[in-house]
């Protein structure tokens, strides 16, 4: 099942006299239980490519769906109701909200949306990430990479059907960083949703099922999956 | 509020500040209120006491009882169900060392005006007046032979009465013979009245019957001072408002990136705005009620000579209007969240 398509969509920037084509048309489409890379040098429109999946912006032409609904037209209040309700989404800089505890990040969630992970699940999340000796902590008190784990725990924890990684792994030591992929291939597999995982990390390319590559604005999908 | 309030708890010296700020307008507010409510019953006082519907006074004294020269057969309460008498003269006091202003009331001991004696006796002959207590306080006793301005005649203290300020100056009341011995003749100044219907009073021409209401506010100054206060008074309520506002605006501002991820994430700019007028109601509240607090301790410690009078219903409104007009203050911040763009907040 597709859980996200886009549709010949493109991403025009009018900046002064030359329009920049941060994203040519493009068709994607994520089934459930697909783990999917996207490689590509800076300022090739990963970034423009995983928020316009993520309903963070709109596309210029075409159609972005999620779980089967056409979000293009909708409006910001609704889109933010979608984001909340099907994408977890782990940003390149640090998405923790500063004055609350690891704790309270996660239940600030409880307050915005309901259906959360089961404690159980939660426990799961957190060992995985190693941070369940850090769930009073505040953000200010954890390294670059503790953020980065809680923030992708933050992800998890609402149960999106979809997430949507721009750089996860950039601030964890290789050690981490495989880990944090293995479990991002695990809930993937197990929950059956999509992940799409923006990195430079050519390594971790290895726990995905489809590698696309772009450059310039341009998808194209690698050979299947580098190693296999 | 569960943002909000974690937001405080983690920021405690930030949001001390502005509690700090709002405690202090509020306390300034209060006590303000305070002054005008005191500063108004030394205009009022005796007036109010008469429990009067109105007052009957010539058509050219324009509302000024001085001014209102009548004769006693000039009404003959017609048209009201009680009515009394009351003539009425400025002096200055002197006994011994003590100096005081008096205003001296002429009446009749068995008219309605008459006010309850606390202490010592009503006046009975001529030249006899019963004060009121805040001469006590300056150190008058019963006995103590008044001499006047004005005058070469001089008045005895039978006794004392309390809550009697007229014009800001202690009352002395006296029988109309009394007066008319100061004042050398037998005009009176007023017909004080009890009716349901001020209309209804059949008087002649050259009288005009005054609401009780109408009477104080055109006492000598009165309404500027009045005014002068409640506009200080409104004037804190618009600092407050800003105060607040721009705190709000500077924390909000702040925050920009932190509101964007939160949006990013789904978090309804609905939410996020209810937090922070939940945060600034919570800040207004938290301000007023010690802002309150040391009002009321300030009121134990003052002086009597200090004309503060807290008035339970004016301190509730202006707190309540102090609160709404803080939260007033956030609404320019929550416009702020509204607009703010997700994807500039999160970058990459
Ligand atoms: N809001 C914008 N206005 C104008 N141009 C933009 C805007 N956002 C992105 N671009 C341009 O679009 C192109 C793609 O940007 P994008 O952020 O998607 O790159 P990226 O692949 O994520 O790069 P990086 O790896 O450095 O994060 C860039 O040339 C960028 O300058
Ligand atoms: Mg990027």
């Amino acid at each position: 099942m597709a859980l996200i398509q886009l549709k010949n969509v493109n991403k025009v920037f009018p900046t002064g006299k030359a329009e920049i084509q941060a994203l040519k048309p493009t068709n994607f489409t994520g089934e459930a239980g697909e783990l999917i890379a996207i490689i590509g040098p800076s300022g090739s429109g990963k970034s423009t490519f995983l928020t316009i999946a993520g309903g963070l912006q709109t596309p210029t032409n075409g159609e972005v769906i999620i779980n089967g609904k056409d979000i293009t037209e909708l409006k910001e209040k609704q889109r933010a109701k979608i984001r909340l309700e099907e994408i977890g989404f782990v940003l390149q800089s640090s998405n923790l909200v500063p004055f609350l505890s690891v704790q309270q990040q996660m239940k600030l969630l409880d307050q915005v949306k309901k259906n959360n992970l089961s404690p159980e699940k939660r426990e799961q999340v957190y060992l995985s990430l190693g941070i369940q000796e850090l769930m009073t902590s505040f953000p200010s008190e954890l390294s670059g990479g503790q953020r980065q784990r809680v923030a992708i725990a933050k992800a998890l924890y609402t149960d999106p059907s979809i997430i949507l990684a721009d750089e996860p792994t950039a601030s964890l030591d290789s050690e981490r960083a495989f880990e944090v992929m293995e479990m991002l291939r695990k809930v993937t597999t197990d929950n059956k949703k999509t992940t799409i995982v923006v990195t430079h990390d050519t390594r971790l390319i290895d726990y995905c099922d489809k590698v696309y590559r772009i450059t310039d604005g341009t998808l194209h999908q690698e050979m299947a999956s580098l190693t296999s | 509020m569960f943002l909000a309030w974690n937001e405080m708890k983690n920021n405690k010296l930030r949001f001390m500040l502005i509690v700090g700020v709002l405690t202090l307008v509020s306390y300034l507010v209060f006590f303000l209120s305070g002054l005008a409510n005191g500063l108004e019953s030394l205009n009022k006082e005796a007036v109010l006491k008469w429990d009067a519907d109105g007052i009957i006074l010539t058509e050219e004294s324009d509302v000024n009882l001085p001014q209102s020269s009548l004769k006693l057969d000039d009404y003959d309460g017609h048209g009201t169900d009680e009515y009394a008498v009351l003539g009425q003269m400025n002096a200055i006091a002197t006994s011994g060392e003590l100096k005081s202003n008096v205003s001296i009331f002429g009446i009749k001991n068995d008219e309605f005006i008459m006010p309850d004696v606390i202490e010592g006796e009503a006046f009975t002959d001529t030249g006899e007046v019963i004060a009121d207590d805040s001469l006590k306080e300056e150190g008058f006793e019963i006995g103590d032979e008044l001499e006047l301005s004005a005058t070469d005649e001089t008045l005895i203290i039978t006794g004392f009465t309390e809550d009697a300020k007229f014009n800001a100056a202690p009352v002395l009341y006296g029988s109309l013979e009394t007066l008319e011995q100061l004042r050398m003749n037998s005009t009176v100044n007023g017909f004080v009245i009890r009716t349901d219907n001020l209309d209804d009073v059949p008087v002649s021409e050259k009288l005009q019957v005054i609401p009780t209401q109408t009477f104080i506010e055109n006492m000598p100054g009165y309404s500027e001072q009045s005014l002068t206060l409640a506009f200080m008074i409104y004037f804190l309520f618009i600092i407050s408002a800003v105060i607040l506002a721009i705190f709000l605006y500077v924390l909000t501002i702040q925050k920009i990136s932190i509101f964007g991820v939160m949006k990013a994430q789904g978090i309804s700019s609905g939410y996020l705005a209810k937090s922070v007028v939940a945060q600034t109601f919570l800040l207004a509240l938290a301000g007023v009620i010690i802002g309150l607090a040391l009002t009321i301790t300030t009121g134990f410690f003052l002086p009597a000579a200090v004309p503060v009078a807290f008035n339970a219903l004016d301190l509730f409104i202006y707190g309540i209007v102090l609160v709404l007009v803080s939260v007033l203050g956030a609404l320019f911040s929550v416009q702020t969240i509204v607009k703010i763009d997700p994807l500039k907040a999160i970058g990459g």
